[in-house]
């Protein structure tokens, strides 16, 4: 039995995928990241020069700063993983078990923060809690000293990124389904101790693996820890990479390799992620199929609802709701006094509806794009990765995970560098074809590691019956699989779309000449000093960006699928 | 397979439910059930898939609360609607088979068996002799450090029944274990599950929708239609005395002819048919539903009986050879069929007499209460 | 969906398409401030006809797309915020020599072989007149009690101006280092670039920048915001924007009259109108011009880092 399932793994539709993945993401990904690595290691190869190398090795780790920017990365990164934790899987475990009152708002309303771009959600929280912020302003309450802290870091952090545990979690959960927990419940486990024992467990993969996505993410961002935590002298890795990058002299060498030291912990991390989940791999979804009954809460209505409200408000409302006050203030310094409120900042973007309005068409379109091809892309590499096992599929894996690793700014450095080789025949540099590659690069991780997941629980007999039933291995991959794990495909996919519409980051030093989105148009009012009309252009593409996950979920609902 | 041989032979609970009632919403799936389970006895739900037997057992398990009514276990009273008192499923010392076995795949067959004596805080020496006796019991010792998942199905649901067993408890619940497997490792199943439960002496409850599993296994059947019990009696009693045109359509027990009562004459609905029911059985009712058994009914030929009132004539739809003789599908309205046994083949379409005999004949009437009335 | 579709088609067929590919136009890639470029792109192609191609980022993202894009450069003009950009690439022989006729006014240390400022900042004391704290008039009046937990300051190490003000005025011998060491027992923050340390200052968290960027904050305050642009008595420096032809640039002629239109009259009127100082001596502003300000020079031998360290140092960012 083993053995032949074996075989027609690694001959059949696995081998074809295989064939038809590896090249595609050696493009996508490992091009670009060799020139990064490239770029460490051999100070000129921008200038096409493989001189001396490694002549800036010394400099660069011998940075006294080096040792204190990696432990406050380590910790970090450790932190937001363990708030995420903490907050994101029971929400996801009580989302997946029970009948949540206005289940469906909640996954929109969390999804929300993920359209918010980090740097417009740290300013709104500058906004709402610095001293004489908005808060204060409305209750005389401020809490600047919390905010401007390193778990304020944490704080707001976390509440970007918990979405994609939360969603991971609730996911898997709900195609585990409660049955297992009854069964302990009976053979008389009470119910804090049947989590422990049975759900807690089985969720493993997924919370494992959603986790080092959060890793991965918070060690890499610059903007928050930068805006809040700088002050008071918390600085990470990534800042010593931006500091390369923001003043003359320009050093790619230092910024690369800092961003090598960064995917190597990240490397750690995966390894560590991927010990934990190899020991747990269970296939819960089996040719069986049975009916999953969500369980009723009881007296924990109330409760259960009142946490998910409090983190929705924290996640999506609070930050929202300052940047809608901002966008709706004539001056910053006025304050939320009656005759300041103004419909002005929005009136100039109307008026400049032609620039504003081109820039989110291009940022909505880039979003769709990124997201079908990721989509499809990642579920086709976790495909390898879960059902070949060799080597090669986990090399695959790792590469698909490194550029969430590395900050936005040196994938688009390493994008440039390889991209606009002048013997490259044809190239996307320069059109808004790179983008695409950097979206796609950067955000692949999601899609491959929401269908790792999720493939992990899939049956190969499913898969095998389709093939006895004649069809073949792209014909069982996109007929079967895709449509069993589509919830979970989909809630990356949104992911996606919600991050690559406002990507500012890479977009910044990689948009073609000429071409505007939403985030370079938000970041060009804020360089101007306004930063009113930049929230009010946040705000309305935040509203346009959540239309599609809203009508997404409206429709996946009517379908009967889970969302 | 399944060995009983070292059975303490104690007790199970008795089992009393009053006036259970489950609504969702403003749908309801159980109507004021009343069910006494005596202790050591095995009662089966019977009914069609909706007919609210999973929801009894959930409520029997502590899986949902009742909506109305009481439900005690023992001397415990486990459910109470009105006081709003409930025992969770894991202080109420029940075991269960479910469906789809519910094996935690992350856990060795003898973990998982282990499991309940594990929560009972039971030590380990103890444990592994408890888990060794109930896996020898279901015949499975040799595989209690595989993982669930490399065992068959059949394998898969012994296991889970070891699970079910092992901590002795007052009140096993079946939720239709045996509906994954192939028929004939159901039949064999379902023999050596029984004699496990009678030589352990354990209560159980045992839900299924096949009358063949129901009437093999348990000492008491109840027949679950819409919400509620339409009879709960020994099997052969079932068979019997059926009280109700359901429980004769639920178990095929033969035909079931709605009809109008016009001089003493049956006019079957339909008008097709008129029948000539000697006096005393229909009672003075209008309307009501004629059942005939299958005793009841003699294939004959084409005679003229059909004149006579004493006859139903139909045609055949279909016949099977069954090995022993054919299985005879045939139509006698538009929506009254029956599945009658044959020695002979009967030709697709040919039409043919059935004689009745009116000794064994029921009628049910509309117009005044169910009551069983047979000449 | 029709530019999905574009996207979809522009990722997968890779077309080659880059900028100096086309005829007629000119890449310029430039730092802030924002609607400068796009009012100079606009003139510039209606006087001469000559699309201009813009990128536009801050000075370290131009930089850095720069430097990776050297294998196959580019842009044909950069324009600065850091006049250091322009004395370096003059060193490793990158630019085009050109001295546009229009550059007659331009005082000569705003001016060199191959590169001419556009226009010019300078630091100052951006104050918020609604803090309830007195008016600064120097930058040592910010040591002063009633400034304590009130002050900004954009980061030396990621802004190139706020690097020359700490080693201007630590070069000062009255000064030195014990303003700034004044500044932290003050508890002065240094929350990050230029914009960063602004905006706790309008919002009223704090009172007072040490150290911003004039024409920002004179822009703000044209904007209605509660802000006062101060410039110290004592002096401070200046950061003149160089604008450059790239030697590898193979539309110079263009890149010249696009040189020639932002020195014209119209250009440094634009520039002019952002609140910038014009580099043309002849050309007027409606702010205070570099004759009315005491400018202070940095030594260029000065040790960068150590003066980086010291100041990370003096303000526990270490």
């Amino acid at each position: 039995m083993r053995l032949t399932h074996l075989k027609s793994r690694v001959f059949g539709s696995g081998g074809m995928i295989f064939a038809a993945v590896a090249p595609v993401l050696t493009i996508l990904v490992a091009f670009p990241l060799l020139f990064v690595v490239l770029q460490a290691i051999f100070p000129d190869i921008a200038r096409g020069i493989f001189a001396n190398p490694f002549s800036r090795f010394v400099e660069t780790l011998f940075d006294k700063h080096l040792i204190a920017w990696t432990l406050n990365t380590l910790m970090l990164g450790g932190s937001v993983v363990l708030v995420s934790s903490l907050v994101a899987v029971p929400l996801g475990i009580l989302r997946g078990l029970f009948r949540v009152p206005f289940a469906g708002l909640w996954d929109v309303v969390f999804l929300v923060p993920f359209t918010i771009p980090p740097y417009i959600a740290a300013l709104g929280w500058i906004m709402a809690l610095q001293p004489r912020g908005y808060l204060e302003q409305i209750t005389g309450l401020n809490f600047g000293g919390f905010l401007f802290s390193f778990w304020g870091v944490v704080f707001v952090m976390t509440l970007n990124v918990f979405p994609v545990v939360y969603f991971a979690v609730s996911r898997m959960v709900s195609s585990i389904g409660g049955r297992y927990l009854e069964a302990a419940r009976v053979a008389g486990c009470p119910p804090m101790r049947s989590f422990w024992r049975i759900t807690l467990p089985l969720t493993t993969p997924a919370i494992a693996a959603s986790l080092l996505l959060v890793f991965a993410m918070s060690i890499e961002e610059f903007g928050t820890p930068a805006a809040l935590a700088a002050r008071s002298g918390f600085l990470v890795l990534v800042t010593g990479i931006e500091q390369r990058l923001s003043d003359y002299p320009i050093d790619l060498p230092g910024a690369s390799l800092l961003s090598v030291i960064l995917v190597l912990i990240a490397m750690a991390a995966f390894v560590l992620q991927h010990r934990i989940v190899s020991r747990r791999d269970f296939q819960t979804v089996s040719g069986k199929p049975g009916a999953n009954r969500a369980a009723e809460l009881g007296v924990w209505r109330i409760p259960v609802v009142m946490f998910f409200a409090i983190i929705g408000f924290l996640g999506a409302v609070m930050p929202i709701l300052s940047v809608v006050l901002t966008a709706s203030t004539r001056t910053i310094s006025g304050g939320l006094t009656a005759d300041n409120f103004s419909t002005e900042n929005f009136a100039e973007i109307f008026a400049n509806s032609g620039g504003a309005m081109e820039a989110l068409g291009t940022s909505l379109s880039l979003g769709l794009g990124a997201a079908v091809i990721t989509g499809i892309l990642g579920t086709m590499t976790a495909y390898v990765v879960v059902r070949q096992r060799t080597v090669s599929s986990r090399i695959l894996d790792f590469l698909t995970l490194m550029p969430n690793t590395i900050p936005g700014v040196v994938v688009a450095v390493g994008l440039i560098l390889a991209w606009n080789q002048p013997w490259l025949p044809v190239t996307p540099y320069n059109t808004i074809g790179v983008l695409v590659l950097a979206y796609c690069c950067l955000l692949l991780p999601y899609p491959v590691r929401y269908a790792n997941a999720a493939l992990r629980q899939v049956s190969v007999s499913l898969e095998d019956a389709a093939r006895v039933a004649g069809a073949g291995g792209i014909k069982v991959f996109f007929r079967i699989l895709m449509p069993l794990i589509f919830p979970s495909i989909l809630a990356a996919m949104l992911l996606v779309f919600a991050v690559a519409a406002r990507e500012l980051v890479a977009t910044i030093l990689l948009a073609p000449i000429g071409t505007k989105t939403v985030a370079l148009f938000i970041w060009r009012q804020f360089e101007q000093g306004s930063v009113g009309m930049g929230m009010a252009m946040s705000v309305m593409a935040i509203a346009i960006t959540m239309t599609i996950p809203v009508a997404v979920a409206i429709w996946a609902r009517k379908q009967g699928r889970l969302f | 397979m399944i060995s009983a041989e070292n059975s303490a032979g104690q007790t199970g609970s008795p089992v009393v439910v009053t006036g259970t009632s489950q609504r969702f919403g403003r749908n309801t799936v159980l109507e004021a059930i009343d069910l006494a389970v005596a202790p050591g006895e095995v009662v089966a739900l019977l009914g069609p898939s909706g007919c609210g037997k999973t929801t009894l057992l959930r409520l029997l398990a502590g899986l949902s609360r009742p909506t109305t009514g009481s439900i005690h276990i023992g001397d415990q009273l486990v459910a109470d609607a009105s006081s709003g008192a409930f025992v969770p499923p894991e202080r109420r010392s029940i075991g269960m088979v479910f469906q789809d076995y519910a094996l935690w795949p992350h856990m060795t067959v003898a973990q998982n068996v282990g499991f309940p004596l594990e929560m009972q805080n039971i030590g380990r020496a103890e444990r592994d002799a408890r888990i060794a006796e109930a896996l020898g019991m279901v015949g499975l010792g040799h595989v209690a450090d595989r993982q669930p998942g490399t065992l068959s199905g059949g394998q898969q649901q012994r296991v889970a029944l070891a699970r079910a067993i092992v901590s002795r408890p007052r009140l096993v619940l079946f939720d239709e274990p045996l509906s994954n497997l192939d028929r004939e490792l159901r039949e064999s199943l379902v023999v050596d599950i029984a004699a496990l439960l009678r030589k352990l002496g354990m209560t159980a409850v045992y839900v299924t929708h096949d009358h063949g599993e129901a009437f093999a296994i348990a000492d008491r059947v109840a027949i679950l239609h819409s919400g509620h019990i339409l009879q709960i009696d020994a099997p052969e009693q079932l068979v019997g005395k059926p009280v109700s045109p359901q429980v004769v359509d639920f178990l095929k027990l033969g035909l079931v002819l709605p009809a109008e009562v016009q001089n003493g004459d049956l006019i079957i609905r339909g008008g097709k048919h008129r029948l000539s029911p000697p006096a005393g059985l229909i009672n003075g009712s209008r309307s009501g539903d004629l059942f005939l058994p299958r005793s009841a009914l003699r294939a004959a030929s084409a005679d003229g009986g059909a004149q006579k009132g004493n006859a139903i004539s139909g045609t055949v739809v279909h016949s099977m050879f069954r090995g022993d003789g054919y299985a005879v599908q045939m139509r006698f309205d538009q929506n009254i069929a029956i599945e009658m046994f044959s020695a002979t083949r009967l030709g697709d379409g040919t039409i043919h007499d059935l004689d009745i005999s009116w000794d064994r004949a029921f009628w049910y009437p509309h117009d005044a209460a169910p009551a069983l009335s047979h000449t | 969906m029709k530019s999905l579709k574009t996207v979809l088609l522009a990722g997968f067929a890779c077309l080659a398409l880059s900028g100096n590919a086309m005829a007629q136009s000119v890449t310029v890639y430039t730092a802030g401030p924002g609607g400068l470029i796009e009012k100079l792109a606009a003139g510039f192609k209606d006087e001469t006809g000559i699309d201009v191609n813009v990128f536009q980022a801050t000075t370290g993202k131009v930089m850095a797309r720069l430097e990776a894009e050297s294998a196959n450069p580019v842009a044909d003009v950069v324009i600065s915020a850091s006049w250091k950009t322009a004395t370096s690439f003059a060193k490793k022989d990158m630019l085009l020599d050109y001295t546009s006729a229009n550059a007659k006014t331009v005082p000569d240390f705003l001016k060199g072989p191959g590169y001419v400022a556009q226009g010019i900042s300078a630091l100052a004391i951006a104050w918020n007149p609604k803090s309830g704290t007195p008016k600064p008039a120097d930058w040592s009046d910010l040591t002063k009690a009633e400034y304590k937990d009130l002050i900004t300051m954009p980061d030396p190490a990621q802004s190139g101006s706020a690097y020359e003000l700490v080693a201007a005025l630590t070069a000062q011998p009255d000064l030195g280092w014990k303003l700034f060491e004044g500044l932290a027992a003050n508890k002065m923050i240094v929350p990050g670039a230029n914009a960063q340390a602004l905006n706790p200052v309008l919002q009223g968290a704090k009172a007072v920048v040490f150290g911003a960027v004039d024409y920002i904050g004179l822009s703000q305050a044209a904007k209605g915001e509660s802000i006062e642009v101060i410039f110290p008595k004592s002096g401070t420096v200046i950061a003149p924007r160089p604008m450059m032809i790239l030697k590898t640039s193979s539309h110079q002629d263009e890149a010249k009259k696009f040189i020639d239109y932002v020195l014209s009259d119209a250009g440094q009127a634009m520039v002019a109108k952002t609140q910038l100082m014009p580099a043309r001596s002849d050309v007027k502003a409606d702010r205070p011009l570099i004759a009315d300000l005491k400018i202070l020079e940095v030594d260029p031998k000065t040790d960068r880092k150590a003066v980086l360290d010291r100041f990370a140092k003096t303000f526990g960012m270490e």
